[in-house]
This record gives C-alpha cells, structure tokens and sequence, in this order.
C-alpha cells in the first residue's frame, strides 16, 4: 500500500489536535478582542496538572482533564481579574505585552518548581495502534482527535443553546449592545477568559501523554494556534476547525511527499497562509472586523 | 590608665593594618567563569554544570595555589543572545580567568567570538558540533571535555557492524536545529565506512507534532537500523511515535539522549533497546586515580556522595563538569600561578585516571588541538540496566535486537 491512505488518516489526526490547541484561543480573542498571548502556558499548565495527577496519584489524563480544566480556569480567572480587566480598554500593544510577561512568568515559575527536565505521561493507549488493512492508526491521537471533537461540539452547543453562551456572543458582536440590553460585559469577558484557559488545559491533558511535557513548549503551540486562529479568522469558532484541517493536511502532506520534506512542513503551511490572507485578509471564515 | 591606652592603640593598629591587608588578600582570588543554561528551554543541563561545578569546589577546596577560588556562575538563558551577553560579562567585566561551560552545542558555537575577544583558558564540558570543532582549530586555550559527535556515530556504527555484519541498511533521521544538521555528515560518514548502506536520511523541524510521516516513509526503505540524531525534547516524540508506529526496525540508535533518565521516564517502555555511545556510564565501577584518589574517586564513591548530597543519582554532565572543573584546579596547582599558559601546558601534561577514562588531551582529527574523553563506551539499555556492548574488552552482556 502506498504512502497516501497512511497521509489521510495522519493529516486529519494532526487536525484534531491542532483544532483543540487553537480553539480556546479563538475564542478569547472573539470575545475580547485580546489576543491570548499565555495561552501557550494555559496549555503548558494543563500539561502539568495531568502529569501531576498521574505521576503521584495514578490517575489518568483523561480522567484528570475535568478536574485539571477547572484548576486553569481558576488561574485564568484569577488572572483576568488581577491583570488583565486593567488593560481591557488599554491598545492592544499594551495587551499583548502584559500577557506575554504572564506567560513568562507562568513559565518561569513552573521551571523552578518543576525544573526543566522534560516529561511526558505513559499511558497503556498512548503507545498503541490499531493496524486496519497496512494503515496505522495510534490510539493516542485517535483519542485526541475525539476529545477535540467533543470538546468543539460541546462549545458550539454551549455558546449556540444557552443563556451565557448567547450572552457571550452578543458581547461579541457589540460590546455596547450588550451593555445596553443590561449583560454584565466584564462578567462575560472573565467568563470567555476562563474557558479559553480551559480548553487550553483540556489540550495540555491530551498533550501530555502525546507529546514532550516542559515549562517551554507553551509558546511553540501558541505559535501554531495563533497562525490556526488567523487563517481559519479572527474569532471565528468554524473558522478555527476548518483552519486546523487545512494546516494539518498542509503540513503532512509537504511531510510525506516531499523528500526531506519535514524540515519543511511549517514553512509551507505558512506559506498557505500568507496565500489566503492575501487572497482573503479576513481568513476562511472570518468576517471583516473594525476597531474594537 | 596608660596600659589601657597602649592596648587601645595596639588594638586600632591591628585593626587598621588588617584593613590595609584586605585589598592585597582580596587579589589573591582565581574567578573561574562558569556561564551556563541555568534557565530556558535546556535548564536540564545547566542544573548539571552547577552540580558539577559545587562537588568540584567542594571536594578540591576554597583555594588552589594560594588564591581563593571564586565560581562566577552565569545564566545564558538557553539563548544564544544570553550566552554571547553571560561570556562578555565575564570575560570583560569580570575578567575570568577561565571559564568552564557551557554545555548545549548551539551556546556553545554561539560563545566563541565572545571568548575571541579576550581569550581566557576555556574549558567546554558538551557540545559534540562540528561547528564548534571547526571553529576552535588551532586554540591553544580551548580544552574539550565532551565526545565530539563523530565518536558517537563512529563508536556504535562499528559496535553494531561487528554484531549484525557488514552490508545492512541504516536510516537516519535528524532535526533542522544546529544539533541535527551539524551531525548528520559524520553519520553518513561513519556509518558508510563501517560497511552501511544509507538507504534513507528523513529532517524533521525541532519541536514537531508529528514525526509519523518521516517514520512512515522511512518504514518502506526496511533498514536494519535506524539513527536518531535529535535533541531531548524532540527524541520522546521520536521514541514513543517508533513504539506506535511498530516499525520493525531491530536496532534503534540515539546520541546523548538514552542515557538520560528523564527520557527514560517520559517514553516508558519505548526506551528499551535503544542503543547509543558515551565515555561515563553509572554503576560501572570505574578505579580512583592512584595519585588522587580523592579528587578523582573510585566512581561508586563518587556517585554516593552525589546522591547523598543531592539526593538523586548523577547524570553524565554532572560527572563531566566536575572532572573538567577538577583537572583545571589540579592544573592551576601545579602551574603554581593563574598564568593562563602554564596552566594549559600542565592540563595538557595532568594525565589522570577519571570516571570519564583518561583525561589526556591529544589533538583531533578535526583540528582541535586538546581533547579529552573521546573514548566511547557503547551501550544498549536492556530493561532497566545499561548493558556495555563496545568495546569488546569492556562489554558486559551482547547486543540484542528489539522484539
């Protein structure tokens, strides 16, 4: 069997786990209007408390990412309320700074209590695959895939079928509609914050069985969400699913066929990006958005 | 009354002239740099070099011919901007007379125009880089601690050659960072001159998702090993996506990375097998040096007093920035003087028997003109011990392939 079926089901892998990396940050910034710039460290943190559970109390990831999700939230809230409802009407400049300092110093402080070895949780399906007909399928990222499926879906449903998540969203749309028609705006903008944290934590769960735990990996998956958030929108939920698929396949696909084309996987999936937001400056599904 | 006067006068004598010797006792100090990663992305490391450094002043004492010994630990950040910024300082400001560290292969060709500025006697405990190597042809100053990355693949090309036969097949895959692509030639090299045939060399960017489609594609090429040139971070993905993937390739390779427990731990049970080179292995009982047997212990004796301090077991840098850090205070007694020169024709001359083997500098291949510790051990990890492969006349136990 050649090497195309094994790109197919790698490529919509990736996806999946590009999508639960990137979509907590989607919605922060479409709430917000702030570009999460901790979100790496909110995905580094969830990595931790999941290698935590299980490393001293057996408990697994999967197990442990209701529990670790909320222990982020709690962070971000804490967070949003101590640093960031200072800046919310401050420029973007000052925004994207302060976060960054929080996530270096969220880094930095993990390092000294955790060190900076390098970690990962072993779990008895993160070293498996299923073989169907000479394709493999790894359990890990097949598990990841379905997390970020469910994860996705939950927070359509949330944001589409009830009172906060349509709170949420007219705060999106206008911030001063939303204060007119009597919603706390801040409540709605701490709110967002902290399931973005969440979601965060959630991937960092995920993560921390799939890939290298350390106090560092958080800016590299902040890199890769931000350009995600940017191709499939600014904002935009569908986008963000949509721009993870098209990355992953990108990406994989200059991987397989390409000689030597792993060196040269990112460039080219930026290069997809650079294309369509030259071809469309809004993103795949973004809307055209002015000021705040 | 004039008694007491005289004793108060005698007193503040004393005093002042203490005061005025101060100054005088306080330029008898040797300030040994020590700039490493003590923060960043390769923290690992630099919390070796600073163990090490500490067991070696420790066990040598506060003073070496005559002067104080003073440790001017540095951060470089994990960043080459921090290394270039952690050796000026020291150099220029602080004016070291010679720095140990520091460890990383990227840091480490990022501190060389720095030390050109004002060269003092520069020991480097890591980096195995041919760029590093290249860089320093010629110093007369720069003494190398570490295996350069030739001896690794030299060592376990001709370990697994002369278990499996000539004329197999080897697949390599290596990261795009400085560590990666700076290894890959003498792979290639040294795996063809020990009778392999390179059927498939595979890049992958450093910090990946996914390595499934290098392993993929490198699966259709059926080799008998496959050589993984890769940092830490990088090889956990590796080994755990190998593990899945069931690749069927019985002899995996690694270069630092397998004899650290943190991989270990990260990958589980994908670690076993996994063979690689190294010149310092616990547990392997290596003999003091019968002239000091206290600065370059039995290994077993070493290894206890690092656990007993530390409370966990020495990693290879720990034990290479300590018999770095000991040669060069050995080296300055026996030169008499901080005289940079002196005490690099004594290092050359020191000769001691040390956990690493025999620290005598000889010249390279490559043009460094003192290395030290090129002598490799091959080992495979075997369940949780490390079982000596290569050479034949220390091994203890063969090579197997993986199941």
């Amino acid at each position: 069997m050649g090497l195309f079926p094994q790109f197919l089901v790698d490529a919509v892998l990736l996806g999946g786990l590009y999508c639960l990396m990137a979509v907590g940050l989607s919605l922060a910034y479409g709430v917000t209007r702030i570009i999460n710039f901790a979100h790496g460290e909110f995905i580094m943190l969830g990595a931790y408390g999941a290698y935590l559970l299980a490393a001293h109390a057996h408990i697994d990831p999967l197990l442990a990412l209701p529990l670790v999700a909320v222990a982020v939230a709690l962070i971000a809230f804490l967070i949003f309320k101590v640093c960031l409802e200072r800046v919310l009407d401050a420029p973007h400049t000052n925004q994207i700074l302060l976060l960054f300092a929080v996530g270096l110093v969220l880094q930095n402080v993990v390092a000294l209590i955790m060190t900076g070895d390098d970690r990962s949780v072993s779990t008895p399906y993160a070293l498996t695959a299923t073989e169907i007909a000479g394709l493999s399928l790894p359990h890990g990222r097949a598990i990841a895939f379905l997390v970020s499926l469910i994860l996705a879906a939950a927070l359509v449903l949330w944001l589409r079928r009830t009172e906060l998540g349509r709170a949420t969203q007219a705060v999106a749309q206008s911030r001063d509609a939303a204060t007119l028609m009597g919603i706390n705006v801040i409540r709605m903008y701490a709110l967002s914050f902290m399931i973005s944290a969440a979601l965060g934590a959630a991937s960092g769960c995920v993560v921390s069985f799939l890939l290298t735990v350390s106090p560092f990996m958080g800016f590299h998956m902040l890199v890769k969400g931000f350009a995600i958030v940017v191709l499939g929108g600014l904002g935009s939920i569908a986008g963000t699913f949509v721009a993870s698929f098209v990355l992953a396949f990108a990406e994989t696909g200059v991987a397989y066929f390409v000689n030597e084309g792993g060196g040269w996987a990112e460039g080219v999936a930026l290069a997809v990006l650079l294309v369509v937001l030259i071809i469309r400056p809004s993103g795949i599904l973004g809307r055209a958005t002015e000021g705040n | 009354m004039k008694l007491t006067l005289r004793v108060i006068a005698a007193a503040f004598s004393f005093v002042l002239l203490s005061g005025a010797s101060l100054p005088v006792q306080a330029q008898k100090v040797i300030k040994v740099g020590a700039p490493y990663e003590l923060s960043g992305k390769f923290v690992a490391y630099g919390a070796q070099g600073q163990r090490g450094m500490e067991m070696a002043v420790d066990a040598y004492g506060p003073a070496v011919a005559g002067h104080k010994i003073e440790v001017l630990l540095k951060d470089v950040q994990s960043t080459n901007q921090g290394t270039v910024s952690a050796m000026t300082e020291l150099l220029q400001k602080d004016n070291a007379d010679f720095v140990i560290g520091p460890i990383a292969s990227g840091f480490v060709s990022a501190a060389v125009p720095a030390w050109r500025q004002k060269k003092a006697l520069w020991i480097v405990p890591g980096s195995s880089s041919p760029t590093f190597e290249e860089a320093i042809t010629g110093e007369e100053l720069v003494f190398h601690t570490y295996p350069w990355a030739y001896h690794y693949h030299e060592g376990t090309a001709k370990a697994i050659a002369a278990a499996i036969g000539k004329g197999k097949k080897v697949a390599i895959i290596y990261s795009d960072g400085s560590y990666g692509r700076s290894q890959i030639q003498a792979a290639r090299d040294y795996y063809g001159e020990a009778g392999f045939q390179v059927v498939a060399t595979e890049l992958v960017r450093e910090n990946t998702n996914d390595m499934s489609p290098a392993l993929q594609k490198i699966r259709l090429t059926k080799p008998d090993v496959l050589v993984g040139i890769l940092q830490t971070t990088d090889a956990i993905v590796l080994a755990k996506q190998i593990h899945i993937a069931k690749l069927g390739i019985p002899y995996l390779v690694g270069t630092a990375y397998p004899q650290l427990q943190e991989w270990a731990d990260a990958v589980g049970e994908a670690a076993d097998g996994w063979i690689a080179a190294n010149s310092y292995l616990p547990n392997l009982n290596a003999p003091a040096d019968p002239k000091y047997p206290k600065l370059f212990p039995a290994s077993k004796d070493w290894e206890a007093a690092f656990k007993k301090r530390y409370n966990r077991a020495p990693e290879f840098l720990d034990v290479t920035v300590y018999t770095s850090a000991v040669m060069l205070f050995l080296a300055i007694e026996r030169a008499g003087s901080p005289d940079k020169q002196k005490v690099a024709k004594e290092l050359r001359n020191l000769g001691v028997q040390t956990m690493l083997g025999d620290g005598n500098f000889v010249k390279t291949r490559g043009g460094a003109l003192n290395q030290a510790f090129g002598e490799m051990l091959v080992y495979q990890r075997q369940g949780k011990q490390f079982t000596v492969v290569y050479p034949t006349a220390r091994a203890n136990g063969t090579l197997r392939p993986m199941k």
